[in-house]
């Protein structure tokens, strides 16, 4: 049966034909509109780069930019070490590895992460009520909500979007974004106290300085 | 801390003014009172709020935070715009990690900085002022807190600041965990507890900046030299310096003979700066990186470039952190650029392509010179990619970043090539290189 020449013209021909008598789909946007839901704004596809890896960094900035707060993200890094975000809508498995802890991965000793624990809000209520509920005060209350507990737990930055209104990916966007705030407890964790994390880059830059200058390998 | 050099006495001081008289203790606002602090406010609260911002556009006072903006004019324009509220911001953050003038001159008088703010708030008609700093420098929040408290108890900001019925709160904040904070646009951000990525100008933050009202963000060294100009005219802050870039300016120090900060008049040549600590040295110059992490490395013979905005930017270089570096025989150019433009690139912040992506693929181009491993062209693609990437620039931090390389193609092309074509580090720095190459050159080291 496969081997009968022409038999895929044939058959591609009499794909031709019947989509030739079926109704055409094409329509005169703009003059007449599609039958969606109101909402709908499209499929959220992201990018592969040439080696098949995602291109997004998690970098959160769509998620801020979305007016209706629709995307959510997180997920390992390529080699299973790294948790970023858990998301209810989406769940991005991989990222650039090298560029996500820069952005926003910080390392986490259970890769199998699947719930964010509960903690003991009470202090997490008591910053809120000193600082009014005020999302402007997001960085000092961020500040001492790490202070409280040593690091920001999940169940602490949504209490934290619920209660002032700010959205969760604002909260997290800006909890990921300054080097001194962590988002899981020091001791589970390889990477300097807290406070630490930006003056470590800092001194290395410092040091590399140094060495160039004085015609030593800087690498 | 840095320590201030001492220069020619015929180098005028306008922003290091009273250190000298205050140095016994900088934190005493009494001394300070009688060594003319807060002089200048009166005379801008006699001379009303229009007139001091004529005076200082008349001065020419240009931003000492990089950029170089006429401040006179950045006031004007915050005025121009109807607002309920307005702020004015006093940038202490000092981004560049090897460079300490914002904190030195915090130290040295910060009654300075406060009473430019306080004229600044005056001014652009603002009653909240902020003045940000680093929070990770262990006590300066508390001292500086400590000063403005003791600024508006004597009545020069607070409720009435000094007579003129006008209400001026300065509050001081730290901020910290991000290179970028020095970003007036991300400064605003993280005051309004977002994250550490920085707008699309314009709209310009004089027309909407914190909390989307009209802000003023200067440096603070800017605001240091305005009481000066307020007391002593002007016409006598013009007649110091470049005709297009009047005053003196704080700049940091380094080189093989030592290390320091100066305050210089703008226009100064580059010689006679870098002459205060020695210049080069027994090595012999080989590159001035001018500009701080963002800057530009200049050949030996750009020793005669004065030190103004446009003869830097020119040169391929610019103010920026007020860092000037001198880099003798033994350092390797591409490998300073190599370190220079990854720094960069780790700091970015991700929000645009040109920074996110463009500053990875500019710094690959480096590692690549600098490991032994170049690609046919390579030396090309940094070309186009430095132009793409300043050409597309969402921020000043990708455009400038550019520059450590672009000015290793400009003026060291020669030892670019022997890294990209020859496989050899002429300074014996890129040990790989002269490995790879078979041509171990003398004084490698490991
Ligand atoms: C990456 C980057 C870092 C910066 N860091 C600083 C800084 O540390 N201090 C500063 O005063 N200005 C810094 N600036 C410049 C500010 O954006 C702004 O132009 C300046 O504070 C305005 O003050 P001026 O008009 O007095 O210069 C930085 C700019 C960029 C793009
Ligand atoms: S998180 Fe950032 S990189 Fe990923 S899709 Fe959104 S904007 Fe793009
Ligand atoms: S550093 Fe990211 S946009 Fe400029």
């Amino acid at each position: 049966m496969t081997t009968v020449p022409g038999m895929g013209l044939v058959r591609g021909m009499g794909l031709t034909l019947t989509r030739f008598f079926k109704p055409k789909a094409t329509i005169m946007w703009p003059e007449e509109q599609a039958d969606v839901a109101p909402k709908f704004r499209g499929r959220l596809q992201l990018l592969y780069d040439e080696y098949g890896t995602l291109k997004c960094e998690t970098c959160f900035q769509c998620a801020q930019a979305c007016p209706i707060e629709c995307i959510d993200m997180g997920g390992m890094d390529t080699r299973g070490r790294f948790h970023v975000h858990w998301g209810p809508p989406e769940t991005y498995g991989e990222r650039r590895e090298e560029s996500a802890i820069r952005r926003s991965g910080r390392p986490v000793a259970d890769a199998e992460f699947t719930r964010f624990d509960a903690i003991d809000l009470s202090a997490v209520d008591e910053i809120l009520e000193a600082h009014d509920y005020d999302p402007k005060a997001l960085l000092p209350m961020l500040e001492e909500l790490q202070a409280a507990y040593g690091h920001l737990p999940v169940a602490a930055l949504k209490q934290l979007s619920r209660r002032t209104g700010a959205w969760y990916a604002i909260v997290y966007g800006a909890a990921t974004s300054y080097r001194h705030l962590r988002l899981e407890p020091p001791t589970v964790t390889a990477v300097p106290p807290a406070g630490e994390a930006h003056k470590a880059a800092e001194a290395g830059y410092l040091s590399a300085l140094d060495a160039a200058l004085d015609g030593k390998a800087s690498r | 801390m840095t320590a201030f050099l001492t220069t020619p006495p015929a180098w005028p001081t306008i922003i290091l003014a009273r250190t000298k008289a205050i140095a016994a203790d900088p934190w005493d606002l009494d001394a300070a009172v009688r060594a003319g602090a807060f002089e200048g406010l009166r005379a801008a609260v006699r001379t009303g709020a229009t007139g001091t911002i004529a005076e200082v556009a008349a001065s020419g006072l240009r931003g000492r935070g990089g950029s170089g903006y006429p401040t006179g004019d950045k006031w004007r324009a915050a005025t121009n715009v109807d607002a309920d509220q307005r702020y004015v911001i006093a940038n202490g953050y000092g981004a560049d990690p090897a460079t300490q003038i914002d904190a030195a001159l915090m130290a040295a008088d910060p009654w300075a900085v406060i009473e430019g703010l306080v004229i600044a708030a005056f001014a652009v008609g603002a009653s909240e002022a902020i003045l940000a700093v680093r929070s990770d420098q262990p006590g300066l929040v508390a001292r500086l807190e400590g000063a403005v408290a003791e600024v508006e108890a004597a009545g020069f900001a607070g409720h009435d600041v000094a007579g003129s019925g006008r209400r001026v709160t300065v509050t001081v904040r730290g901020l910290q965990g991000s290179y970028m904070l020095g970003e007036e646009t991300v400064l605003i951000k993280a005051l309004e507890g977002k994250r550490a990525a920085p707008d699309q100008r314009p709209p310009y933050p004089t027309e909407r900046g914190l909390f989307d009202r009209p802000t003023v963000v200067n440096n603070v060294a800017t605001l240091a030299a305005v009481p000066w100009i307020l007391v002593h005219g002007a016409a006598a802050f013009a007649a110091v310096g470049s005709t297009d870039a009047p005053g003196t300016a704080l700049v940091q120090l380094r080189g093989p003979g030592g290390a320091g900060i100066a305050e210089v008049p703008m226009g100064a040549s580059l010689g006679e700066i870098t002459a205060l600590v020695g210049g080069a040295g027994a090595h012999g110059l080989k590159a001035l990186l001018v500009g701080g992490p963002t800057g530009g490395f200049l050949p030996a013979d750009a020793l005669d470039t004065p030190y103004t905005y446009a003869a830097l930017r020119e040169a391929g270089a610019h103010i920026g952190s007020g860092s000037i570096v001198i880099a003798d025989d033994r350092a390797c150019i591409v490998d300073l650029a190599r370190l220079l433009t990854r720094f960069a690139a780790d700091q970015a912040c991700g929000k645009s392509i040109p920074c996110r992506i463009g500053l990875r693929r500019l710094s690959e181009i480096g590692e690549r010179a600098a490991a032994g491993t170049p690609r046919a062209g390579d030396a090309q693609l940094a070309a186009d990619l430095a132009h793409d990437v300043a050409a597309s620039a969402l921020c000043d931090h990708e455009r400038t970043a550019t520059y450590a390389l672009a000015s290793v193609l400009r003026y060291f092309r020669t030892e670019l090539d022997d890294h990209l074509l020859r496989s050899t580090c002429p300074a014996g720095v890129c040990t790989p290189i002269a490995v790879a190459g078979g041509a171990a050159s003398p004084g490698a080291s490991a």
